[in-house]
């Protein structure tokens, strides 16, 4: 099988490079395990959240020009052009989105933490300054029993920035049905149950009943609704204007926004394989020739252009021993620090370095093993070194941008 | 829970390990009023930072006769009155082919002098009770070791002290013992969380404080010359063997690997280390080597299963000579009885001897309390079994067989009954790798002093499985979470993951580290946990 392109990994930069090349009329296939960060995403992406004194960032774009010549963002040669177009991109997708790349907004945590965010899908919450709400009195409504949605937490947080809040919960009889098993009242199964217009008729009563006879601003619930149009209806019938806050993992807007972008990509004629992995390539003369996977072990999948899009050690693309720090898919030259007890430090929450190890590229963003550059392989996303993506927050804005760059270098050739 | 004290007590026992829960139990169901102090959590120290093994005794028998003997006693015992906190998976002890096969016969002929059942089995036999054994091996013996766990057993004891009418107190540090005219008549304690000082009295007062007990007695300017010396262990992700595997050579480095609930557990190294750093243990790269190593060579799969933590204890050992290795030093009890020692009256202390023999210790010390006390009562505790255990499972009627219904069985045994889960929202998982509902984080809240996330772990073992506590925490942080107090269920939070990583970082590598990451992109990233992080940092 033969393709201009063969990305490696479904994931957000995967996906979005994917979806960019086949606009230039690529002939492009993904090599995708299934889930990805993305099920983890807080229904928000991010460029830069916080400058490297732990200061929350205002303007993203001023603050992405001082970073170091190592970091991912500074291979990128006009992040504000990149920004636009992976905001047009996801908007083309079916994402709603509210931000901008020139000022972070804030959204709400899980925890009731306010931290920057450069776009939100439209129906979450979020605020424009870091320490107030745009509104005066809300009622928090869970559904019984979901106790990923910490509602203690997330009230003391509005509480502190200076809301009134309401605690309620709300229930179901399909959703007294679902909690019958015990482990089944993560978001996503939820958004199973709330995934028919008569049920989200029957929540938008409940969902009034409990706030009948009292004023808020706003009603906000956990994030555990998927399709547009549901979420529509929900606002309609609800008497109150309806924001969501995202769950603890797994998160439904997160999973949504994959299925929508992946969804677009296999529309356009993409090839998917989901549920495969690469298991190894061919490399003569410093050129990447072919890759072969863990379910088509006699097919020789080639391509012109490889893009390995694989992530950092929690997805697999980077991977650790007693003795050494390495790309997992080909053996790649990484930047990392080899010594165990170098890669850590005592405290969880002090910037850890194994979080900016990753695959060493050259300023296109071309990968090399054992020195030698491997001219038609590039690497993007969170697989790349040289960026602490869960301190600065700027996780989902490099996996995008470098994607973006990564496939103008693909057709600049 | 807050505990009004009594004007005065017969005694009060300080330290919350195993030694000072199963005194505190022995004195009260002698009948006397008990205080019993703990600084942190119950089994904080040395009683929760071993191996969970039930010693047959075996592993003494060459180099230590009376240590072996106790052994093998105390393990019979504990079989019967804490059933519910043992595991019985008998034990092997293996020769490699490096070792001297010679050894066994003496081995296997000091074993029954003590008393404690060896039988020379095939190693092809060895093979097929334990498939996880090094197949290389050219010698077994099958002795009756098992697991136990140092937690519950632990807890256990402190009920029955409680239900016999012991006052218990965590979070209090003993700060001064209050000597009048050369006897020690109380003690004053400092409430860790609000460093308000208490005092208490009693007639009588038990420094069971383990390795710490040096620094109770330095209070009244005793001297006892104690031998830390720290045992680092290594904990995989599932359970690799079903029986304890030991080496069968005189005790060196990580040579024990014991199955515990659903993980195994590698170690020991041994290495003195000064009294100031038993506070904070911190497992070395090169201790991991060596425990990796030569757990591997008892059971090979080890090289290639996930490693969860690495962890390490300081056996409060008396010192006798200058062995810088700590081995030779007997594992014997001592008690100090400090008016005829050291002229102090109303002090004792109990020190030494073991987790596994912490009863006979228990009952020694409060033969001596009694006698100081004239009380005649005699000890009980050889065939009373403790709370859980009076029946060898909960009642049939009480069981639904649900996951966390049996997960909740064998750690609370026949007191699985009191956890209530009346409707679905009390069935509702909070950990998922070790099965622990609402129910039963609302039942340790209730009947068994926990304060924080790191108190219902050791109840639990809320994230102590697979995930290491990255989903299950945040949503036990919510069920803790009283009144208005969200600010410090956050805190508690925080130092919790905190706590979860300074076990995985000595192995932060391969699935841990890719679970550590995990972690952290879901609570610092994601939630933004790391605004909760209190300045001066946790124990």
């Amino acid at each position: 099988m033969k393709f201009n392109t063969i990305i490696i990994g479904g994931g957000l930069s995967g996906l979005t490079a994917g979806l960019a090349l086949q606009k230039a009329g690529q002939r492009v296939a993904i090599v995708s395990k299934g889930q990805s960060t993305l099920h983890f995403n807080p229904a928000s992406f991010d460029l830069l959240g916080y400058d490297a004194t732990g200061a929350a960032v205002e303007h993203p774009l001023q603050a992405i020009a001082a970073l170091p010549a190592t970091h991912p963002y500074s291979k990128c040669t006009n992040v504000e052009a990149l920004a636009q177009e992976a905001q047009a991109l996801l908007e083309e997708s079916g994402i709603s989105l509210i931000g901008t790349a020139a000022a972070n907004h804030y959204r709400i945590t899980p925890m009731g933490v306010l931290k920057p965010a450069w776009l939100t899908l439209a129906d979450y919450a979020t605020t424009e300054q870091g320490t107030a709400l745009p509104w005066k009195k809300v009622a928090l409504i869970n559904a019984i029993g979901c106790l990923d949605f910490p509602t203690k937490f997330i009230a003391a947080g509005l509480r502190k920035a200076g809301t009134e809040v309401d605690v309620k919960a709300f229930t179901l009889p399909e959703l007294e049905k679902q909690r019958q098993s015990p482990s089944e009242m993560r978001a996503t199964n939820i958004a199973k149950v709330l995934s028919t217009a008569n049920v989200v008729a029957r929540m938008a009563q409940a969902i009034n009943a409990q706030i009948a006879g009292t004023t808020y601003d706003a009603v906000l619930l956990p994030g555990v609704l998927q399709n547009p149009d549901l979420v529509a209806q929900l606002k309609s019938q609800v008497s109150t204007p309806v924001h969501f806050i995202a769950t603890l993992p797994p998160s439904a807007a997160g999973v949504h926004v994959q299925t929508l972008l992946r969804q677009r990509f296999i529309a356009a004629g993409g090839v998917h394989l989901t549920g495969d992995k690469v298991v190894g390539g061919t490399i003569e003369s410093g050129i990447l020739k072919s890759v072969t996977t863990e379910n088509l072990i006699d097919t020789r999948l080639e391509a012109n252009h490889f893009i390995l899009a694989t992530g950092s050690f929690m997805s697999g693309g980077m991977d650790s021993n007693y003795e050494s720090v390495f790309e997992t898919v080909f053996g790649l030259d990484v930047d990392a620090l080899q010594v165990p007890s170098e890669r850590v430090k005592f405290n969880v929450f002090e910037a850890q370095p194994y979080m900016e190890f990753g695959v060493s590229t050259n300023e296109k963003l071309q990968v090399k093993k054992d020195g030698q550059e491997i001219s038609n392989c590039y690497a993007v996303g969170s697989v790349l070194s040289g960026a602490n993506r869960v301190k600065q927050s700027c996780g989902t804005g490099i996996s995008m941008l470098t994607a973006l760059q990564v496939v103008k270098h693909i057709l600049n050739k | 829970m807050d505990v009004k004290l009594k004007d005065k007590y017969d005694v009060i026992v300080i330290g919350g390990g195993i030694t000072g829960a199963g005194t505190a139990r022995d004195c009260a169901m002698r009948g006397l009023s008990v205080l019993l102090i703990e600084r942190f959590d119950f089994a904080h120290g040395a009683t929760g930072r071993n191996h969970g093994l039930l010693h047959s005794g075996a592993r003494y028998a060459v180099t230590d006769q009376e240590s072996a003997t106790e052994c093998i006693q105390e393990n019979t015992i504990l079989r019967k009155i804490a059933a519910h906190c043992v595991e019985p998976t008998d034990g092997l002890f293996i020769t490699l082919p490096d070792d001297d096969l010679a050894y066994q016969s003496t081995f296997v002929e000091s074993c029954k002098r003590a008393g404690i059942r060896a039988d020379i089995i095939d190693p092809e036999q060895a093979k097929i009770l334990e498939p996880s054994v090094n197949p290389t091996l050219i010698g077994a013996v099958r002795v009756p070791d098992a697991s136990v766990d140092p937690f519950r057993l632990t807890v256990a004891n402190v009920t029955d002290a409680r239900l016999h009418g012991a006052d218990t107190v965590t979070y209090h540090e003993v700060t001064d013992l209050i000597i009048d005219q050369n006897r020690v008549v109380g003690v004053k304690m400092r409430d860790q969380r609000t460093g308000e000082i208490r005092q208490a009295y009693a007639s009588l007062t038990i420094n069971a404080a383990g390795i710490w007990g040096m620094l109770v007695a330095k209070k009244a300017g005793i001297t006892v010359n104690m031998f830390p010396a720290k045992g680092a262990l290594l904990i995989f992700g599932h359970r690799v063997n079903n029986m304890v595997i030991n080496r069968c050579r005189k005790p060196a480095n990580a040579d024990i690997l014991v199955p515990d609930d659903a993980v195994c557990v590698i170690g020991t190294t041994s290495d003195r280390v000064p009294i100031e750093q038993c506070d904070d243990m911190r497992v070395t790269d090169e201790e991991v080597k060596v425990l990796l190593q030569e757990g591997a060579r008892l059971a090979p799969a080890l090289a290639s299963t996930r490693i969860l933590r690495a962890y390490a204890g300081v056996r409060p050992l008396v010192a006798s000579d200058n062995d810088p290795s700590g081995r030779s030093i007997s594992r014997g009890i001592v008690v100090l009885d400090h008016a005829t020692r050291d002229g102090m009256e109303g002090f004792v202390t109990i020190t030494g001897g073991k987790m596994m023999t912490y009863r006979l210790m228990a009952e020694m010390v409060t033969d001596l309390a009694c006698k100081k006390l004239n009380v005649s009562k005699s000890c009980a505790t050889a065939t009373t079994p403790l709370p859980g255990s009076e029946a060898k499972t909960a009642p049939e009627a009480m069981r639904t067989y649900s996951f966390a219904q049996k997960s909740a069985d064998g750690r609370h045994g026949t007191y699985t009954k009191d956890i209530h889960t009346p409707d679905s929202l009390h069935s509702a998982l909070v950990c998922e790798c070790e099965g622990v509902s609402v129910a039963e984080v609302d039942y340790a809240v209730a009947h068994q002093n926990v304060t924080n996330l790191i108190d219902l772990r050791r109840r639990t073992r809320m994230g102590m499985g697979t995930c290491q506590g990255h989903l299950c925490s945040c949503r036990a942080a919510g069920e803790l979470c009283q009144g208005n107090h969200a600010q410090e269920a956050a805190e508690d939070l925080a130092s919790f993951v905190n706590e979860r990583w300074k076990g995985i970082k000595p192995v932060a590598w391969g699935a841990a580290l890719c679970e550590a990451q995990l972690t952290a992109t879901v609570y610092e990233g994601m939630c933004g946990l790391n605004q909760f992080v209190k300045e001066g940092g946790e124990k």
